[in-house]
């Protein structure tokens, strides 16, 4: 049913070469890296470990959950569940770079602009990615991509960083561990 | 009408303490010598029970006021189909029997649509409203057999002294729905800890003892019959029991639901639970269990109270108290009481006919012959599920429907004629 | 864990996992209200009938407002019992509005379970917003809510409830929630207002103010409505006051760590001397800034199991 796509030894070579690009863009210790929920969040802070061995600084970190601006309300079969957004400075002005692991329809960044600018006004905002699947839904690109896959639309993309889950890039069907099912 | 040949049955009589396998026979509508039946319809009874028919003394009919509710027609074929052949039709109609002529209205309906006898009541005040005495002579004249307020509770007890004091002159047994209002506080379920837990206005048992016991001083007192309508407390069920063994002459019904229902069932706020009296605590339904397995309730009464379901689909709070008894009456008994080992078969026969004729004064309510061949034959063998789409009553507000009983009414006769057989 | 109800009736319906759900979501609100943009488009597309068959401003203020910022649409429909009585019936009512394409409904009522009843026949969500005295379950989450957001965690906390018990929905929310998250519970008030058949559900009942509240973590004072005193449940509000009002002497006895609340409105200087619902133990006002997060989560959580 699921087939590894990448290795678990592989990822945190692909998430330095994310950093990297991060750095080479300009952007470093000043920028704030928003790691969107869930697993966003996790890869956000290996990105900053990232930048920090690279730069000599640490960018600063936020947590987004993109729940309550969804636009598929109504069409899921349950609501997802509201994880934990944290935003422990002003986001005005602020050059922003939103984290996650998978860029797949575009549909989730969208989500991500609308939370973001309702905290404030940034400067500017990129997006970095560990996967990019290449197939937007949405007029919306990475600026920042670890590895270009191209799958199926009824396959989905899994990325795990716990090391009790398996760690890895995988290839699965829709259904399984979907968010519905998930919990 | 043919006459009839009933073999083989277990023939229960407790008005003369017979419980014995033999054959009746029926003619002209009497009950007659089994060996003098001229060209008679054979009926064979192995295995099932014959007994004098029940007398229900609480029964609505409905009509006039409510007949989507039920009718005088589907009343009757109601308790046909429970076994009853004689059934006390309350009073508080929409208008209520308070006058001479509302009782013969109803006689004259059900000579015409009914099956079973229908005994009319008349109300102990008019309108049913506890402020003036009705016209109990005239209601007397116009053939009722008992007299009640069912619903309400002359709460005046100066005027429930006058009522009770002319009504024995008239040889009326009087019915009373035993309710002190102020206590019972506009409540919608029994008082204690469900009605605690759940926020709702509870009844206190308070107020049916209460009244119970004034019951117990004016029939005292006047030396004349007060029955107690729905009895539902253990401290009701006390102050009965003293009183019957000091002589004073006061008997009591308990309806088949509150002996075998809860308070408990109210917690979902279903509106088929919401019943005055309210079904009580397990403490209370046990004490109703003893009483009538011992005799000091003397009658199993059904306070059918047909509901349409438009009128139940409402707020519990809104719904209107009462649920349908007559069809279901038996089966719960005999599986609470009989089947459970509490008491025996003829026991429960009796308080389903000698004690309630009791009440009415009717004597030598037997299978004797020369009397009323009003019968019914019972199948106690039978377990079934009760199943309320069957019923012949107009309305189905029972919380029964699909609950595992045994004993099945299989036929019932009126004055010699079948009106229901299964 | 996961939220699988259409319909939020009552708080013993729930386990605790469910309220400390609701709980959890509601943090995540209340950061919402802290905000520049105030409002997300979580309910976008969805209509919710605020239907009050019994007055009520601050519930609804709450609810339409949580609704606001969850862009729902809303529509205020508010009745009374007597006219539902006269003309079409409560049923008939709400599922007219069902028809209208509404998801959900939320509802007082002055009948105990109207709403578990409406809820049986209705596709729609269901809030309950006070059903008479039988629940109030977002009042009590929100009260749970500051408890847990001002002491941590709920379970072993000593909970007073002082007042009306007897006619309070407040309470019996409270009682429910509370117990499921393990608190230790103490009712008390007038021996007419406190019935000792609480004792059955494992809650202390106590007819002394001061032994009530000497161990509390937490009072939560009740509103006393005048009302009762004309049916002779005690004398006059002046003695209640006496007897079961918390006044700053009793306040300087009890634990310095303890929380004053009370679900409003107050008749200060009867239940709550003015000194205490104004002092520093008092967390009357965060209940009412907390009762909107509680809200939306509630609204969020219930939107989610609506069937289409």
């Amino acid at each position: 049913m699921h087939k590894l796509l990448i290795g678990a030894e592989e990822i945190p070579e692909i998430i330095r070469a994310v950093a990297q690009k991060i750095v080479d863009a300009g952007f470093a210790g000043d920028c704030v890296l928003v790691g969107i929920q869930q697993d966003g969040v996790p890869l956000s802070e290996k990105i900053a470990d990232a930048i920090a061995g690279i730069a000599g600084e640490r960018p600063l970190l936020a947590k987004l959950d993109i729940s309550m601006y969804r636009d598929d309300i109504g069409k899921m079969r349950r609501l997802p569940l509201i994880r934990e957004t944290e935003i422990p400075f002003d986001i005005n002005d602020r050059e922003l770079i939103l984290v996650d692991d998978v860029l797949s329809s575009g549909r989730t960044i969208r989500a991500a602009l609308d939370a973001i600018t309702d905290y404030g006004r940034p400067a500017l905002i990129r997006l970095a990615v560990l996967i990019d699947r290449g197939n937007p839904e949405y007029p919306i690109r990475a600026d920042f991509v670890g590895r270009r896959i191209e799958l199926p639309a009824d396959r989905r993309v899994a990325v795990r960083f716990a090391p009790d889950d398996a760690p890895g890039v995988y290839d699965e069907p829709w259904i399984e561990r979907h968010p519905e099912t998930k919990e | 009408m043919k006459n009839l040949l009933l073999k083989n049955a277990r023939i229960i009589d407790p008005g003369r303490g017979l419980d014995t396998i033999g054959d009746l026979g029926v003619a002209d509508g009497k009950i007659v010598d089994p060996g003098k039946v001229s060209d008679p319809q054979t009926i064979d009874l192995s295995g099932k029970v014959l007994s004098r028919g029940f007398i229900d003394l609480h029964v609505h009919l409905r009509q006039p006021g409510n007949t989507n509710a039920e009718t005088v027609k589907t009343g009757c074929m109601a308790a046909a189909a429970g076994g009853f052949t004689s059934i006390v039709a309350m009073p508080n109609t929409n208008p209520a029997a308070d006058t001479a002529g509302a009782i013969e209205l109803l006689r004259s309906t059900a000579a015409r649509d009914g099956v079973v006898h229908v005994l009319p009541c008349g109300c102990m005040t008019n309108g049913g409203k506890g402020e003036e005495m009705a016209a109990i002579g005239s209601l007397k004249s116009a053939g009722v057999v008992a007299l009640s307020d069912d619903g309400r509770c002359v709460q005046d007890h100066a005027l429930m002294r006058h009522i009770v004091e002319y009504a024995k002159y008239f040889d009326l047994p009087i019915l009373d729905h035993c309710e002190d209002v102020a206590l019972a506080a506009a409540g919608v379920m029994h008082e204690g800890k469900w009605s605690v837990l759940l926020g709702m206005k509870g009844i206190s048992g308070a107020s049916e003892e209460l009244m119970i016991a004034r019951n117990v001083i004016l029939a005292r007192q006047i030396r004349w019959k007060i029955h107690m309508q729905h009895v539902s407390v253990k401290e009701s069920v006390e102050l009965l029991r003293d009183a019957r063994q000091k002589g004073i002459m006061v008997s009591g019904e308990a309806t088949p639901h509150h002996l075998t229902l809860t308070d408990e069932c109210v917690t979902h706020f279903a509106t088929t639970y919401i019943l005055n009296p309210p079904l009580r605590s397990e403490e209370d339904r046990q004490a109703l269990l003893d009483a009538v397995a011992d005799g000091t309730i003397t009658v199993i009464a059904t306070d059918h109270a047909p509901h349409t379901r438009t009128a139940k689909l409402v707020e519990f709070d809104h719904a209107p108290f009462g649920i349908i008894g007559l069809e279901t009456a038996f089966p719960l008994c005999y599986s609470e009481l009989v089947k459970s080992g509490r008491m025996s078969l003829p026991s429960l026969i009796s308080r389903m006919t000698q004690g309630p004729a009791e009440v009415l004064g009717i004597k030598d309510y037997t299978l004797d012959e020369g009397n009323a061949a009003d019968l019914v034959v019972i199948d106690p063998e039978a377990t079934y599920a009760i199943d309320a789409s069957r019923f012949c009553s107009k309305a189905r507000n029972t919380p029964f429907d699909g609950r595992e009983v045994s004993g099945r009414i299989e036929m019932t006769i009126v004055d010699g004629k079948i009106v229901y057989a299964r | 864990m996961q939220w699988n109800r259409k319909d939020l009736l009552e708080l013993y319906d729930l386990s605790a996992e469910e309220i400390e759900l609701i709980l959890d979501t509601a943090a995540e609100f209340k950061k919402v209200s802290q905000r520049r943009v105030k409002k997300v488009p979580a309910l976008r597309g969805k209509t919710v009938v605020n239907f009050f068959v019994e007055p009520s401003t601050r519930t609804r203020v709450s609810f339409e407002l949580a609704e606001q910022r969850l862009s729902a649409d809303i529509i205020n429909v508010q009745t009374q019992a007597s006219s539902l009585l006269k003309g079409e019936s409560l049923l008939d009512t709400i599922k007219n509005i069902e028809a209208l394409r509404v998801d959900l409904v939320v509802m007082r009522h002055s009948a105990p379970g109207a709403q578990a009843f409406i809820a049986r026949h209705l596709n729609c969500g269901i809030i309950n917003a006070g059903d008479g005295a039988h629940g109030h379950p977002t009042q009590a989450l929100l009260d749970i809510f500051t408890i847990r957001e001002k002491l941590g965690a709920v379970k072993g906390l000593n909970v007073t409830i002082i007042g009306d018990i007897l006619h309070s929905r407040v309470a019996r929310s409270n009682l429910w929630g509370l117990l499921k998250l393990g608190a230790n519970v103490t009712l008390a008030g007038p021996s007419t207002l406190v019935p000792r058949e609480f004792e059955s559900v494992g809650v202390k009942v106590c007819h002394n103010l001061e032994d009530a509240v000497a161990d509390a973590d937490v009072v939560n004072m009740l509103r006393i409505q005048h009302e009762r005193q004309t049916i002779g449940f005690f004398p006059s509000t002046g003695e209640y006051s006496r007897f079961y009002g918390l006044k700053a002497e009793t306040l300087k006895k009890m634990k310095p760590s303890v929380l004053v609340m009370h679900p409003g409105p107050i008749n200060r200087d009867v239940e709550l001397d003015s000194d205490v619902a104004d002092g520093d133990k008092s967390v009357i006002l965060e209940q009412v800034t907390n009762g909107l997060a509680v809200r939306m989560a509630v609204l969020y959580l219930v939107a989610g199991c609506v069937k289409k």
